[in-house]
């Protein structure tokens, strides 16, 4: 056997290729002629197209049983998560003071990220809630009729609602950086057991405290209202307001990193998770130099 | 002093064979060096000649001192120069190159590949600081960590089999007389050394090549040396130039039959003549088996695959933006999704299950691969003696009253079954009893008679035993019947007498019994015994004896003539003086009794196991030293020449034409002798082989068998070759599977060999062929398993890399997969039984019948596999959905989904998940993905248990094995999963419907056999395209003539439903 390999040439290995490609005496294009590739291929057409349809049925079957308004399973969502803005791809608030275009982006995200907050915007759309309690909205006889959503009023922020003169830029152009904090959407979660929450923001080492400087929470205390509460998905709820919280850093020293943390302080709410870094609470880098 | 200049000598020559001995043609000269020893004519042989009479003429100076011996520090000195007096064996691979050689075959490699991958984007992530770099560090570790571990199962496997060979070369430490210090000593053999005088006797296996200086009566077997059988004396004296052939040397492994001899040892170890043919023997080349060849080739597939996908998606990925660094990563996730890890470490505990199967049917398989081997066999090249025959001379026919009895040779005899009335038979019972000087061992009343020791020559014993089983206690006769004379046999009498008083009181004669060679005991005869008369012997009756005589020496038994005389009671009175040198009574005008006529009996099984290899396709070639006549006779009776061939000279004989003149291509069958075989050229061998269906090849030497086994090498059949004596070994070698013989085989046959024989019976290599057959379909079966759920694994990578969904298993997973649920199940189907007769198809054709094909391979991975990523996607979607994620809002998402920044990630319904949410929702879909493949490998599981039977046919509950497998699996993924019960069920129908298919393809596979469906769809196309077409036009004829013919449709398609012609 060995031997018969040897003495094939490299030109009748080619010819045996070319021969294998297209074969004009038997007229077979790789191995097989052009009614047998096409029935071959008619077949896994029809057997692929069989699985697709049945792919497609399933999906269809499956998109039947699953409820549109409110997910089956929620238990990952146990303690919902935190987040800054703006955000950027990083988790990272970093600018030069006096070179507007490292902190104009940052700027724009928020005015974006406050458009549906404006007050004109709200009181079209949305309730006057009774404040400190949660706004309950049960469904009476018809099941997922919409819900209503509470106002919330961008004028709350105080300086980090970015009202004021064009100027101000959220504090930026000053130095006195705005970040807003929101805590993640989660349908049918009722934070806090009835009691008041709100956000807490502090340097992530005890120690870096006194270097991050003073810090301004808007609406005062950091608190979010629980009228906010419960979130009925986004069907049902269509125009509901994420509450928010804003944190003014207002003389933090400059260049050099801050690591902040905000947490939730609610009751019931476990954000020591080791794991999941973003349960309750959002760490992020802050930055400010100054020339 | 010469000695080292014959070393190197012999040395180079060797080592020049080894260089050159792999390839073909250098073959042939080779041989010729083997026989070297016994061509005259050879230059080189003169040299060596020469140099061994050197060595003689140097020994002789011990002679002077040899009832001294050599001095033990003397001994100690040259011992300390030349080494043990052991062969070398053959040169073995250090252990830690097995080891390695482990780690890097088959699909270690590309482990190793994507190990080095993930260290590599483990270095660049670490250097870059991103978030998770240990990851890939992790998953680096496990794939190094898998290597290693099947690596070390694979080298513990073949480790263990490899030390079952090694006990058995040391079970007997040969022990020999040697005269040291003027003293007589038991020393171990291999501490003799040159120049040291043995003493040796009967029965004894010469422990070194030894110049004789003593003899008595010394006869040598030098059948492991020449394959002559019959045993040659030895005497001092110096007969012949060649080595060989000279009377006084005896040769190391060689045995003394009989008689007493000593002898200065003139060669040890390697350096004696059987040493150098056994060293031969290890520069014989040993091909791959085909089994390897056939893993080789499967894994060339799988990494032909693996790479071409993984390098087509790496393209593929680089082009769609993606970073170098992720590709690389998808890359490893394409290897180790391709590669099924547990592969071969199931293949290695398939093939050792059946090892220990065989071992229980007395086949001990040495090496792994060679179980497979035996079951693709096409030809087995058998020895005769003690393998087809029962290795014992027993009496066959006999022939008196002018009549031939049969009697019965099976192995466990009791009683005798021939008419037993006449007085012609006592009185040849009582010759043969009596003429007799073969005695049992004592201590042995309890064994059956067949297998009790027996002191004495082959035929004695033969006699004894026979006279044993008909007339009882022989021992007792032959004490009644006083022995007062007695002439042995010797060669020029060619008969054996002896005298002995009568067991009847009151007949004071005294019997002469006679026995020898049929035509002198019928010269020496006048009378004839006719029904318990004497009669006188005319013509008419010594035509009769030769009639018998020949026709039982044409069944190549060996005859002996009986006859017997009452000595009148006047000349010979009770105090008549015997003497046997004088021969004072008569040896003449004896009265003939019959004639006895013995044969080494096939075994009884064997002519069963020789029809079943027929059927299997697998054609028996008998390799025998013995007479052709006697070969002949056996080959007929055992069935490998069949009752209505004939060979040549039957043709001749019947057409009565000379044999030139006979067409030989008519003959079927052909008995070849050795003679023959030496003037034939290789082209004549091959036509002989290609010609004849049943040969026998006769009067064969040992060298011989390596050229035949070559010949049917060159026919491309898978050659079977037994052998028992030393040099048998390059034969052995040279066979694609060498059967040594675990009674009869000498330590270097064992060596040489694959497989071992434990009972020596031609029958246990039959049972082997059917084991090697069963392993092989079932080792199919598992690697279709096991591809099978590759594309599950694979898929998840390609659709991930296309359409940016969040990843739907993970690289760890896959591994818990492969190496954890899939391993027990695919073990499970090596216990599957034989679907349909395995002996009765064909040897599977090498180059045709491959263990990985394109219909497995396509059916495996584009249907099968297929199927189950369906599946398995299906569950992926509905875990998603059921969380929050709706199957389209997963398209797209894969870089936001991954970014470790983005911790409001927004799902279906509106709600916000961070990071790490999503990626325990992630493992959510990997335990789900995991578990959807399981489920539908065990509907994989369920249908690989039969190629083309239905489940049903098989039988759900026959292997129990299975189920241990199916269980086995479905415990360690509840286990792996923390019993998480959610998504067991989705996959469920698929599963089922994996089922269903696989039983309709083998339903078409039954109704059109011949049509490999699989690989050939156009087929199955054609079939249900008919169906649908008919179903068609019937449903638009019923819609149109319903009215009409009400019955018509109905009545088509149950017509239809019957099976249609192909």
């Amino acid at each position: 056997m060995a031997r018969d390999k040897q003495k094939r040439s490299c030109g009748q290995v080619l010819a045996e290729w070319r021969a294998f490609v297209w074969d004009p005496r038997s007229r077979q294009v790789l191995g097989r002629t052009a009614t047998s590739w096409g029935l071959i291929l008619l077949f896994y057409l029809l057997f692929y197209g069989f699985l697709a349809g049945l792919f497609a049925l399933t999906m269809w079957v499956l998109l039947q049983t699953v409820d549109p308004h409110v997910p089956k399973y929620q238990d990952r969502l146990a303690t919902p998560g935190m987040m800054i803005r703006p955000r950027t791809e990083t988790l990272d608030v970093a600018f030069n003071v006096s070179a507007a275009e490292t902190w104009q982006h940052y700027v724009r995200l928020l005015h974006d990220f406050l458009e549906p907050y404006n007050d004109s915007v709200q009181a079209a759309r949305n309730a006057a809630c009774r404040p400190g309690r949660y706004h309950e909205q049960p469904d009476e006889a018809v099941p997922n009729v919409p819900k209503r959503a509470c106002r919330f009023a961008r004028s709350a922020l105080g300086p980090c609602a970015g009202l004021g003169p064009p100027g101000t830029a959220f504090g930026y152009a000053a130095g006195r950086p705005c970040v807003l904090l929101k805590v993640n959407r989660v349908i049918n979660y009722f934070p806090g057991e009835n009691k008041s929450i709100n956000v807490v923001c502090a340097a992530k080492r005890e120690e870096d405290a006194a270097r991050l400087g003073e810090m301004a929470m808007f609406p005062p205390n950091g608190t979010i209202d629980l009228m906010y509460f419960p979130y009925y998905g986004k069907r049902v709820h269509v125009n509901y307001t994420q509450p928010v919280v804003a944190v003014q850093f207002l003389n933090a020293t400059a260049n050099e990193d801050h690591h902040v943390e905000c947490r939730l302080n609610a009751a019931g709410l476990r954000a020591d998770d080791e794991r999941d870094k973003f349960a309750g609470r959002v760490a992020f880098r802050l930055r400010i130099n100054r020339d | 002093m010469p000695k080292p200049y014959f070393l190197l000598q012999k040395k180079s020559d060797v080592y020049s064979v080894e260089i050159n001995g792999t390839e073909d043609l250098e073959k042939t000269e080779k041989v010729d060096e083997e026989g070297m020893y016994k061509d005259l004519k050879g230059n080189k042989k003169k040299k060596k000649t020469e140099d061994l009479k050197k060595e003689l003429d140097l020994v002789s100076d011990a002679k002077l001192t040899f009832h001294r011996g050599l001095s033990s520090a003397r001994a100690a000195e040259i011992l300390a120069r030349d080494g043990p007096n052991s062969l070398t064996p053959p040169k073995a691979t250090p252990e830690i190159v097995k080891f390695l050689k482990q780690m890097v075959g088959g699909f270690s490699i590309l482990l190793w590949i994507g190990a080095a991958f993930s260290w590599i984007s483990f270095g660049i992530q670490f250097a870059q600081g991103a978030e998770s770099p240990f990851d890939n560090l992790y998953l680096g570790v496990v794939l190094a960590l898998v290597v290693i571990l099947t690596g070390i199962f694979a080298y513990y496997q073949e480790a263990k089999s490899t030390n079952i060979m090694a006990s058995f070369s040391k079970m007997i430490p040969q022990q020999a007389l040697v005269i040291r210090d003027a003293e007589k000593k038991e020393l171990p053999a291999d501490q003799l050394v040159v120049g040291d005088i043995v003493e040796i006797k009967g029965g004894d296996r010469i422990p070194a090549d030894i110049r004789l200086i003593f003899t008595q009566g010394c006869k040598v077997d030098n059948s492991s040396l020449t394959g002559e059988s019959e045993p040659q004396s030895r005497s001092c004296d110096f007969t012949h130039e060649n080595p060989l052939e000279t009377r006084n040397i005896a040769f190391y492994s060689t045995t003394c039959v009989e008689g007493t001899a000593t002898g200065i040892v003139i060669n040890t170890g390697d350096r004696t003549i059987i040493g150098r043919i056994a060293s031969l023997a290890s520069g014989v080349g040993n091909g791959k088996t085909p089994i390897a060849i056939e893993i080789e080739h499967f894994v060339y597939l799988v990494a032909g695959v693996a790479i071409s996908i993984g390098v087509l998606f790496f393209i593929i990925s680089v082009s769609m933006r993606y970073k170098i660094l992720d590709s690389i990563i998808f890359l490893i996730g394409i290897i180790v999704a391709n590669v099924p890890e547990g592969l071969l470490a199931t293949v290695t505990v398939s093939l050792s299950l059946t090892a220990k199967r065989m071992a229980k049917k007395n086949c001990l398989v040495k090496n792994l691969e060679a179980v497979e081997t035996l079951g693709s066999t096409s030809i087995i090249c058998s020895d005769k003696t003690g393998t087809l025959t029962q290795n014992r001379m027993t009496v066959a026919h006999l022939w008196f009253d002018d009549q031939i009895y049969s009697a019965d040779t099976s192995e466990d005899q009791t009683t005798q079954p021939f008419d037993q009335s006449s007085q012609t038979w006592t009185a040849l019972s009582k010759i043969v009893t009596l003429c007799n000087r073969a005695e049992f061992r004592p201590g042995q009343e309890n064994l059956p008679v067949m297998k009790r020791v027996v002191v004495g020559d082959a035929s004695e014993t033969a006699l004894l035993k026979f006279a044993e089983v008909v007339l009882g206690d022989v021992m007792d006769i032959r004490a009644r019947n006083k022995k007062v004379a007695e002439i042995p046999f010797n060669s020029t009498n060619k008969f054996q007498l002896s005298i002995h008083e009568t067991d009847d009181r009151n007949d004071k004669r005294f019997l002469l019994v006679m026995k020898g060679a049929p035509e002198r005991i019928l010269e020496r005869c006048s009378t004839i015994m006719i029904n318990g008369k004497e009669e006188p012997l005319d013509s008419e009756k010594a035509e009769a004896f030769q009639t018998a005589y020949m026709e039982l020496g044409g069944m190549g038994e060996r005859v002996l003539g009986f006859c017997h005389l009452y000595l009148p009671e006047n000349e010979f009175p009770d105090t008549y003086p015997f003497d046997t040198d004088s021969m004072n009574f008569p040896t003449s005008n004896l009265c003939f009794v019959g004639l006895l006529s013995m044969i080494d009996p096939p075994r009884s099984t064997v002519p069963d196991a020789v029809s079943k290899c027929r059927s299997a396709g697998i054609k028996v070639i008998m390799v025998t030293g013995d007479h052709p006549i006697t070969a002949k006779a056996i080959a007929k009776s055992v069935g490998i020449i069949s009752a209505t061939s004939e060979t040549v000279e039957d043709m001749a004989k019947r057409l009565n034409v000379p044999v030139e003149r006979v067409d030989r291509r008519q003959a079927t069958a052909a008995v070849v002798n050795g003679m023959e075989l030496k003037d034939m050229s290789l082209q004549q061998l091959d036509e002989v082989l290609c010609n004849h269906s049943e040969i026998v090849f006769a009067r064969t030497s040992p060298q011989q068998k390596l050229i035949i086994v070559e010949g049917c090498q060159r026919q491309g059949a898978v050659v079977a070759v037994t052998g028992d004596g030393v040099n048998d070994s390059p034969a052995l070698k040279k066979a694609d599977i060498g059967i040594a013989m675990g009674i009869a085989g000498s330590d270097a046959a064992k060596n040489a060999a694959d497989m071992v024989l434990l009972d020596d019976n031609f029958a246990s290599i039959v049972t082997g062929v059917e084991e090697g057959r069963l392993i092989f379909d079932n080792l199919k079966k598992t690697i279709a398993y096991t591809l099978t759920k590759n594309i599950a694994e694979l898929c998840p990578f390609l659709i991930y890399i296309i359409a940016s969904i969040p990843m739907p298993i993970g690289t760890i997973t896959i591994l818990f997969i492969d190496l954890g649920t899939d391993i027990i199940p695919s073990v499970a189907l090596a216990y599957e039984k034989a679907e349909s007769d395995i002996m009765n198809r064909r040897p599977r054709n090498k180059s045709k019948d491959r263990l990985v094909n394109e219909q497995l391979a396509v059916y495996s991975y584009l249907h099968i596999g297929i199927m189950q990523s369906v599946g398995a996607f299906v569950t992926y979607f509905t875990v998603y959905a059921e969380q929050g994620f709706l199957p389209t809002t997963l398209l797209g998402v894969r870089v936001n989904w991954e970014s470790n920044a983005i911790n409001d990630f927004e799902d279906s319904y509106g709600q916000e998940w961070t990071k790490y949410q999503r990626t325990y929702l992630q493992w959510t879909g990997y335990t789900a993905f995991f578990v959807s493949i399981t489920i539908q490998q065990v509907a994989d599981l369920i249908i690989r248990k039969t190629r083309r039977n239905s489940i049903f046919q098989q039988g759900l509950f026959r292997n129990k094995v299975i189920w241990v497998g199916i269980f086995s699996q479905i415990g360690i993924a509840l286990i792996l999963t923390y019993v998480l019960l959610r998504y067991w069920f989705v996959a469920v129908p698929f599963a089922i419907l994996i089922w269903v298919y696989d039983e309709v393809r083998k339903l078409f596979i039954r109704r059109y056999p011949g049509s490999k469906l699989v690989g050939q769809e156009h087929v199955l196309l054609k079939q249900s395209l008919s169906l649908v077409i008919l179903l068609l036009v019937e449903s638009f004829f019923s819609i149109l003539i319903q009215p009409l013919l009400l019955k018509r449709p109905v009545c088509a398609i149950i017509t239809w439903a019957r099976p249609m012609k192909g």
